[in-house]
């Protein structure tokens, strides 16, 4: 139990407090993560005042639903 | 090899024929972060009037000059401390020059609440220089964080090139209040560390002094 609580607090410390070198696989997962919160969210969200289009998400939301 | 290591080395492929070109040429490393610095400007221009891919155009090519710059300088054999410090120095130019012009357009088109979040963006980018600078003139090293020049660099570029410059911004201004933060920490502790080792240092010296003193008395 105790294991459980403590790794997603370790991991959240370790992307937190980062010391991982450029091309490592931890570095791979954070450039891909910041890849999808700029590509994905719609500008909308954001206010984004240049950004057009609806953007990843916008677009499934719009196919779904609309 | 990692995701970002092959795109690392796809990068460096058509790099290494402009290094030689540059070498052959003779070309002086420092003239090179110059016309770096200059086409940055220029890139900043291109942002302030919404020109977000001449931006993304002129970002890369100010970008190679940025890159190659040290390089020339090892192959040239003409590595000085000068050239080190001449390099740094205008990097930040092109950091703020770039923020200036988005600024700059965010206030034409009145969203002030972008005017805020890119200057906070700009505080903090130099900040993470600053903090890493003045640690390392206490520390051996300060190497951490995520958001360093190279990561913004990039993020700037893609934010350019696929219109989408509001969430770099926020991803920017986040990750870089993040590292300003771990170099304080990462400062803090290892100068606390230090003066554990020397409180113990003179607590040893302390004792032996005291034993000294009581050989001499006896």
């Amino acid at each position: 139990m105790k294991r459980l609580i403590t790794l997603p607090l370790l991991v959240v410390w370790k992307a937190f407090f980062w010391t991982y070198e450029r091309a490592s696989w931890q570095y791979d997962l954070m450039v891909l993560a910041i890849l999808a919160f700029v590509w994905i969210t719609p500008p909308g969200w954001l206010g984004d005042p240049t950004g057009q289009g609806p953007g990843l998400i916008g677009w499934i939301v719009e196919k779904l639903f609309i | 090899m990692t995701f970002t290591g092959a795109i690392g080395a796809i990068c460096l492929l058509p790099l290494r024929g402009i290094i030689h070109l540059c070498v052959a040429l003779r070309i002086h490393p420092n003239i090179l972060t110059f016309t770096g610095v200059v086409v940055n400007v220029l890139a900043a221009w291109a942002l302030a009037v919404n020109r977000f891919m001449t931006a993304f155009v002129l970002m890369v090519i100010a970008n190679i000059f940025d890159f190659i710059d040290g390089k020339v300088a090892k192959e040239l054999r003409m590595e000085s401390k000068f050239g080190g410090f001449w390099d740094s120095t205008l990097d930040r130019f092109s950091d703020l020059s770039l923020f200036a012009g988005l600024i700059w357009l965010y206030s034409t088109l009145g969203r002030h609440d972008y005017v805020l979040v890119t200057t906070l963006t700009l505080i903090f980018s130099i900040m993470t220089s600053y903090t890493r600078a003045r640690a390392e003139s206490l520390i051996d090293k300060c190497k951490v964080g995520f958001m360093e020049r190279p990561e913004r660099i990039v993020l700037l570029m893609i934010g350019a090139a696929t219109n989408r410059m509001a969430g770099v911004l926020w991803v920017i201004l986040l990750l870089s209040i993040l590292t300003v933060a771990d170099r304080i920490y990462f400062t803090w502790r290892e100068l606390n560390g230090s003066r554990k080792v020397e409180e113990t240092l003179m607590a040893e010296w302390q004792q032996q002094k005291a034993r000294w003193q009581q050989k001499r008395v006896s």
